[in-house]
C-alpha cells in the first residue's frame, strides 16, 4: 500500500540578508540568492519519511518563475521522485488565493494523491494561507502543525503539535497537511540523489496551456488583495547604559531604571 | 550508480572548472561536483585576478564578469596615521577587478557548456581506493567511480587529509583573509581614483595595519563597491595577536586611509577565508598518484609575489594542464604517467614564478618589515617635508628617523635579503 504524495514547495530570497527598500516597502532582491522556503523542507523531509515508510512516490510542485528550477533541483537532490514546476507568465502577481488556485488545479491534474503536505508557512510572506486555501478548492480535510502521520490504509491519524497540547486526528484520504516549522530536520542533499536530478531531469514544466485556467482566476487579475501600504516598526534608539561596580548596587540601579522608563 | 564518468573533478573553483571545461570540450564524460548552492558560493579572493592565463584556460574570456581593468596600483607602508605610498599608472589591462563568486559561476557555465555535468550541494568526503589506486569518489553512503579524479578542493583540502596523502594543516601553512565589500556609487569611484568607466585600481598596504604582525592589507576597486581586507599569517598571529581581527578590518575602514571613500557606503558583504601562507609549506608531497591529480589551491599555487598576488590565475591554469596530462596519458592513469603534469606545472609560469617567489613568505616572517621600517619611513618623510621654519638635510633626517629603531648594518642586510627574495 504506498503512499503518493504531493508536497509543495516555494523557492524565496532567502530573507535573511534581504533589505527593505524605504522608499517602495518591496524587498530589495538583487544579488540575493534564494533558497527553498525552510519550513517548506520540513514538509518534504516528512513526505520523505512516510515514503520511506510505507513506499510510494513524493512529487514536488511549485509555482514560480523558471529560476526556481533550482529549488525543485534541491529537493529532488534529497530524494523527492519527481517534480513540477507551475511556470506560466499569467500566473505572475498573484495573491494567496490566486496561487492556491493554480496549485489545486495542477494537484487535480496530477490525479493520483494520497497526501498533500505543505509548510506551515513560508519566510518571505509568513501569511500560512496556501494549505487551508488548497485544501478549500480540493474539498479536503486540513490539519495544520503536523509533527507526525500514521498512514492506516484508508486515511491518516495525523498527531498535531500545539503550544499546550498535543492532538491526533484521523483523517480520511486523500487529506491535507502543513508541517510544522522546526519540528524535524531536513535531511541533506546526497550524491546519488542530485546526479539523479542532474542526468535524468525528472523536472516537468506546465504552463497555463496545460491547465487551462480563466486568465481571469490567476496572476495580478486573479488577485483580490491589495497591499496598500507597508508600515515600519519604529527604531526604538537605545540608551547604552552601564551598570558597574557592585553587583547587588549595579541590580538595584538598573532595576530603578527599568521602573523609570515604565519597563516593569 | 548506472552512471559512469571518465573524469570527476572535485570542486567547481577557477581550478576544477577549467578541468572539467578543458576536458569536457575533448569529449571527456567529466562530473564536476561542487559543495556549495552553487559554483562561487565558497571561495574567496582579494579582488583581481590577471588575464591571459584565464584567457587561455578558457579560450578568450567572452561574457566573463568583469569590472574593472586595473590600471593604477598603489602600495603603501602604513605607520599608524601616516603613511607613504607609491601609486603606478600605466597602460593597465592586465588585470581586472570582478566578484569572484560571478567569475567562477562564469567558469563553471563554461564548463556545463562543453558538456560538464555540474552536482552542486554535494560533498565529497573521501577518495574512493580499489587495489592501492583512486577509483572515484566517496559522499556520505555514496560512492562514484571514475578512471582519474582532479582534486580542485581549494586550500583547505579535507578530501586530500582525509585520504591520508597530505598532513594536517597546521598554522605554518596558512594566512587569515577578511573581506568587506562596501557598495560606493560608481561615478564617485571613478571620481576619487582618476579612474575612467572600466579602469581600476589595485593598492596593497602593509605596516601598522596588521598590528605589526606578518600581513597586510588590500583595496580593489569594483564596478560599484569597494573591497577592503587583510591578511594575517597565522603562525606569527597565534602570540602577537591582540584584538579580534574583523576589529583591525573595521579600524581600516573607519580609518585615516580610507574612511573618506568608503563614508557613504554600505557593507553589503563579509567575508573570511583560509589562503595558503607558505607555498613550499602547503604544497603536498606530490600532486600526482594513481588516478589522481591535484591541481589550485590545493596544490599550494597561490603566489604571493610581496606586492601583489595571484592565485585564480594559476588555479585555472593549473586545471588546463592537469585536463593536457589526462589527456596526454590516453587512458593509463597511472601515477608515473601523469606525472607529466607535475613536469607541465614546473615549467609553466606557474612553477616558474613559484620558484621565483618562494623566498617572499620568509621576508614576510621578519617583523620589522611591519614595525621598525614603516616607522623608519614616514619618520623620515616626516622630517623632510613638515617643519615650520627651517628644514632637515636628508642625512640628518634619516640618523634620527634611524635612532632607537634599527642599526644600519641590519638596515643593510635587510635590504640585501628584501633584493635577493624579490
Amino acid at each position: 500500500m504506498g503512499l503518493d504524495i504531493i508536497v509543495g514547495i516555494k523557492y524565496v530570497p532567502n530573507t535573511t540578508n534581504v533589505n527593505i527598500d524605504p522608499k517602495t516597502g518591496t524587498l530589495v532582491r538583487e544579488g540575493v540568492p534564494s533558497v527553498v522556503n525552510p519550513h517548506d523542507l520540513v514538509a518534504v523531509e516528512l513526505a520523505l519519511r512516510l515514503r520511506d515508510r510505507y513506499g510510494g512516490s513524493v512529487t514536488a510542485i511549485s509555482m514560480a518563475p523558471p529560476h526556481a528550477v533550482a529549488g525543485l533541483e534541491h529537493v529532488l537532490g534529497m530524494g523527492v521522485d519527481r517534480a513540477i514546476l507551475v511556470s506560466d507568465r499569467v500566473f505572475a502577481g498573484a495573491d494567496t488565493l490566486a496561487t492556491s488556485y493554480v496549485l489545486a488545479k495542477t494537484i487535480e491534474k496530477i490525479g493520483r494523491y494520497d497526501l498533500i503536505v505543505m509548510g506551515q508557512e513560508t519566510i518571505d510572506s509568513s501569511t500560512g494561507h496556501i494549505g487551508a486555501q488548497v485544501a478549500s478548492w480540493l474539498d479536503l480535510p486540513y490539519v495544520y502543525y503536523a509533527i507526525d502521520v500514521e498512514y492506516t490504509g484508508d486515511g491518516f491519524i495525523v498527531t498535531r503539535e500545539l503550544e499546550d497540547r498535543v492532538e491526533r486526528y484521523r483523517l480520511a484520504k486523500p487529506a491535507l497537511i502543513s508541517a510544522k516549522m522546526y519540528s524535524l530536520e531536513p535531511r541533506q542533499v546526497t550524491l546519488r540523489d542530485k546526479l539523479r536530478a542532474v542526468i535524468e531531469r525528472p523536472i516537468e514544466t506546465w504552463s497555463n496551456k496545460d491547465l487551462g485556467l480563466d486568465p481571469n482566476c490567476v496572476g495580478l487579475r486573479g488577485s483580490p488583495t491589495i497591499v496598500s501600504k507597508v508600515e515600519f516598526t519604529p527604531k526604538v534608539p537605545r540608551k547604552n547604559i552601564i551598570f558597574e561596580g557592585d553587583l547587588r548596587e549595579a541590580v538595584r540601579k538598573l532595576v530603578q531604571a527599568l521602573v523609570e522608563e515604565g519597563v516593569i | 550508480m548506472g552512471d559512469r564518468f571518465d573524469v570527476i573533478v572535485i570542486g567547481a573553483g577557477p581550478a576544477g572548472s577549467s578541468a572539467a571545461y578543458n576536458l569536457a570540450k575533448k569529449g571527456f564524460r567529466v562530473a564536476l561536483i561542487e559543495r556549495g548552492r552553487k559554483p562561487g558560493s565558497k571561495n574567496m579572493f582579494g579582488g583581481r585576478v590577471y588575464a591571459k592565463p584565464l584567457e587561455e584556460a578558457f579560450d578568450g574570456l567572452g561574457k566573463a564578469p568583469i569590472h574593472r581593468w586595473v590600471v593604477k596600483e598603489r602600495l603603501s607602508i602604513v605607520n599608524k596615521e601616516e603613511y607613504v605610498t607609491v601609486e603606478y599608472t600605466g597602460r593597465g589591462r592586465k588585470s581586472f577587478t570582478t566578484y569572484l563568486t560571478d567569475l567562477t559561476d562564469w567558469m563553471a557555465g563554461r564548463a556545463v557548456d562543453a558538456g560538464a555535468t555540474l552536482i552542486t550541494e554535494v560533498v565529497v568526503d573521501r577518495l574512493l581506493m580499489r587495489d592501492g589506486r583512486v577509483a572515484g569518489i566517496v559522499s556520505g553512503d555514496d560512492e562514484l567511480e571514475a578512471d582519474v579524479v582532479v582534486d580542485a578542493e581549494g586550500v583547505n583540502r579535507l578530501v586530500l587529509e582525509r585520504s591520508g596523502l597530505v598532513e594536517r594543516l597546521t598554522l605554518r601553512h596558512v594566512a587569515l583573509g577578511v573581506k568587506e565589500v562596501i557598495k560606493v556609487d560608481k561615478g564617485d569611484i571613478e571620481k576619487f581614483f582618476g579612474l575612467g568607466e572600466d579602469e581600476g585600481l589595485a593598492w596593497v598596504f602593509m605596516g601598522s595595519v596588521s598590528d605589526g604582525l606578518p600581513g597586510g592589507g588590500f583595496f580593489y576597486t569594483n564596478r560599484d563597491s569597494l573591497s577592503l581586507g587583510l591578511v594575517i599569517y597565522l603562525e606569527g598571529a597565534v602570540q602577537g595577536m591582540r584584538r579580534h581581527i574583523y576589529d583591525m578590518v573595521e579600524e581600516l575602514r573607519i580609518g585615516p586611509l580610507f574612511s573618506r571613500y568608503v563614508e557613504n557606503g554600505r557593507i553589503m558583504e563579509y567575508s573570511a577565508h583560509m589562503i595558503p601562507a607558505d607555498p613550499r609549506a602547503i604544497r603536498p608531497p606530490r600532486l600526482v598518484w594513481d588516478g589522481l591529480i591535484v591541481t589550485g589551491d590545493a596544490a599550494g599555487l597561490l603566489i604571493n609575489m610581496g606586492y601583489t598576488y595571484r592565485g585564480v590565475d594559476t588555479a585555472a591554469y593549473s586545471g588546463m594542464l592537469a585536463a593536457k596530462a589526462i589527456e596526454e596519458a590516453d587512458g593509463d592513469y597511472s601515477a608515473s604517467r601523469l606525472k607529466r603534469y607535475e613536469e607541465m606545472l614546473r615549467n609553466s609560469y606557474v612553477g616558474r614564478d613559484l620558484e621565483k617567489f618562494r623566498g617572499v613568505h620568509d621576508l614576510y616572517m621578519n617583523p620589522r618589515l611591519f614595525n621598525e621600517y614603516p616607522a623608519l619611513l614616514t619618520g623620515l618623510l616626516r622630517r623632510l617635508y613638515e617643519f615650520d621654519y627651517e628644514g632637515y638635510k636628508f642625512s640628518k633626517a634619516f640618523s634620527e628617523a634611524r635612532r632607537g629603531l634599527v642599526s644600519l648594518p641590519r638596515i643593510f642586510l635587510d635590504l640585501l635579503e628584501v633584493y635577493r627574495k624579490l
